[in-house]
């Protein structure tokens, strides 16, 4: 305890260094730590969002290749099957091609059974299945272009040749629910685009988690050997594997996180050797006067572990506003957008910050506090 | 061997090897100090004054020969268990102070009693006491800086004094001072060794110093060439044994 007065002032021996010095750790580690979190969030998006019993069933040869309507019938009469939601994704844009967000098309009459979690209250449900041209909006969407409910709003098709006027008649407020997702009838789309009768994903419920394995291998089964061979899996899997588009961007992030760090050690490395250097007579004068090399030792790391600690809660404290100020400004980023630093990232980056602090005047330190006394008076004298 | 000495050197040799040659910095000294000597310690520059207070201050270790101050051998010590011989039995005073530079002089002079049990108010007083000696209880709360040369060796010396070590060795304490100044600390030196009875070794070069020390020990080349009395008192001249 004696102590902490005299590890602080040491630190403010060279005010502007020590500052510099917790503002380069504190830059690196605000990047590595934002870096860090990507994979971590997306894992826990992933987690968060994803319903243990709903399976995907799409076109064995991609998303882009779509599915018969008459499927829906063939699925539902699967066992252990309880509702069946055809899909079609839309791709349309509000105003500008710049407004783009997730909207697709879904079957009203099970999508409730489909998306309980969504948070979508009784009343909009009820509209959504008797008013054709409802949709239903997700906060991140809602807020990005001001919309309210009971609003009238027209989707530009990009891929279809037709522009869609649509009511908002609720919003997804569910924390799984994707928050910039629209949604609305499919028997709508059908209509305004001459019934092609195609279907991109059909979304599956069972009654049990246990029965998934066992109705995805009844689905792809049922059609195998057709025109539309089908591959399905749970949505953990389905999602996941959006993610796996990210992974080598994610483990790119990671290892320019940690090459970051790293620099950043080696500089705090430079500066604790030249700060350690500049002391060797007064540190020589300690071991003189009877500090042990131990105690000594102990001090210098302690000046170093506090500098990297500073840095590191600055750098964390930093990532985690952004990514909270982020979270909210970016709704176009899909599941992605509901980033917030899991407090093991945070954990990681503070003891990362310790490490910088101790790893890099470890050498130096040891080496002042074991000199030959003698010698380091001799420098001075 | 009844008689306790502060300090009892015998056959003492240190060389220091560099290189493929060897510098015998110190060549069979052997002397004993009583308790209660203000001694000095003379020569040319190189002829190993530094060495010999050093070996005396245990932070440098002798090649051959015996090294006991207080009473307590230390040559075969540990490095842990000197630096706490050093804590308890060894004031130190540097040519140029060697003040913790982000430390005020309270600070400075309360470094070594850290290493002491002593809580916050003892240390406190300690510190004021010290001061007060080296008369400068109005400059607790000032930086190194803040203080000329002649009143950072008074701190150096409060430092020195406030774990009340058993002998207080000094290198050249005066040797970076104006006549004005150095007079005032050698003046204190004596002091202490006056009214507190503290045994003072000092290394100087310093002809003045002459007339405050009891006995001038004269090494040339690493070799004790002379015991003389200094005019400070009479050098009991007891057990000096230079080789013959
Ligand atoms: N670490 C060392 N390595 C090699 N030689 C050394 C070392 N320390 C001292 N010496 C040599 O030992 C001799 C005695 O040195 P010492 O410092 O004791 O002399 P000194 O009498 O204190 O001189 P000065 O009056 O200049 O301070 C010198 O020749 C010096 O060069
Ligand atoms: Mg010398």
């Amino acid at each position: 305890m004696k102590y902490v007065a005299l590890v602080l002032k040491n630190l403010t021996r060279s005010r502007r260094r020590t500052i510099l010095t917790i503002f380069s750790i504190a830059v690196s580690l605000f990047i590595f730590s934002a870096l860090v979190s990507l994979p971590a969030v997306a894992n826990q998006v992933l987690a968060d969002s994803a319903s243990s019993e709903r399976i995907v069933c799409h076109n064995k040869a991609g998303l882009a290749y779509a599915m018969p309507e008459a499927y829906k019938q063939r699925i539902a009469a699967t066992p252990h099957v309880v509702a069946v939601t055809p899909e079609s994704w839309f791709g349309g844009v509000y105003h500008e091609v710049s407004d783009q967000f997730p909207n697709l098309a879904v079957d009203p009459d099970t999508a409730e059974a489909m998306w309980p979690d969504w948070g979508v209250s009784k009343e909009a449900w009820k509209k959504f299945e008797t008013l054709r041209t409802a949709c239903l909006v997700g906060p991140g969407t809602m807020k990005r272009f001001h919309l309210h409910v009971g609003q009238q709003i027209i989707l530009r098709g990009t891929m279809y040749p037709l522009n869609l006027t649509l009511d908002i008649v609720g919003v997804m407020r569910g924390g799984s629910a994707p928050p910039n997702f629209l949604i609305f009838r499919r028997d709508y789309l059908e209509e305004a685009a001459g019934r092609p009768g195609l279907v991109d994903v059909y979304w599956v419920r069972v009654d049990s988690s246990v029965d998934v394995p066992r109705v995805i291998t009844a689905l792809d089964r049922e059609f195998a050997n057709s025109s539309a061979e089908t591959r399905s899996e749970s949505e953990t899997a389905f999602i996941g594997s959006f993610m796996d588009n990210f992974r080598t961007f994610f483990r790119l992030a990671e290892i320019l996180g940690f090459i970051v760090v790293l620099t950043i050690g080696l500089v705090a490395a430079n500066t604790a050797a030249m700060s350690i250097r500049e002391r060797r007579a007064e540190i020589a004068v300690m071991r003189s006067i009877g500090f042990p090399s131990g105690t000594i030792l102990g001090l210098l790391l302690s000046e170093s572990l506090i500098i990297g600690l500073a840095g590191g809660i600055i750098g964390c404290g930093a990532a985690f506003i952004v990514l909270k100020i982020f979270t909210v400004g970016a709704v176009a980023l899909g599941p992605l957008s509901d980033i917030r630093m899991p407090p093991s990232i945070l954990a990681e980056t503070l003891v990362v910050a310790a490490l910088i602090g101790l790893a890099s005047a470890w050498v130096p330190a040891r080496a002042a506090a074991r000199q030959n006394i003698v010698d380091a008076l001799r420098m001075v004298a | 061997m009844d008689v306790k000495f502060a300090i009892d050197l015998e056959h003492v040799v240190r060389i220091y090897r560099r290189d493929e040659f060897e510098v015998r910095a110190l060549d069979d000294v052997t002397i004993q100090v009583p308790e209660g000597r203000f001694v000095a310690i003379m020569g040319p520059s190189g002829s190993g004054k530094t060495t010999m207070l050093n070996l005396i201050a245990g932070i440098d270790h002798a090649t051959s020969g015996r090294v006991s101050v207080g009473g307590e051998e230390i040559t075969g010590m540990k490095e842990r268990d000197l630096a706490a011989w050093r804590a308890r039995h060894i004031g130190l005073i540097f040519q140029f102070y060697n003040l913790i530079p982000v430390l005020t002089a309270f600070e400075n002079v309360e470094l070594p009693l850290l290493l002491t049990p002593l809580d916050k108010a003892e240390r406190r007083e300690h510190v004021e006491t010290a001061l007060r000696i080296v008369g400068l209880a109005d400059r607790m709360d000032h930086y190194p800086r803040q203080l000329s040369g002649g009143q950072e060796q008074r701190v150096a010396i409060a430092r020195a004094l406030v774990t009340d070590p058993t002998i207080v060795v000094a290198d050249e304490p005066t040797g970076d001072l104006d006549a004005k100044s150095a007079e005032e600390i050698l003046n204190l030196l004596t002091d202490l060794n006056r009214q507190f009875n503290r045994t003072i070794v000092m290394v100087t070069h310093d002809p003045r110093a002459e007339r405050f020390v009891d006995t001038v020990y004269r090494l040339d080349k690493g070799i004790l060439v002379g015991i003389e009395d200094g005019k400070g008192g009479p050098a009991r001249a007891e057990s000096a044994q230079a080789q013959a």
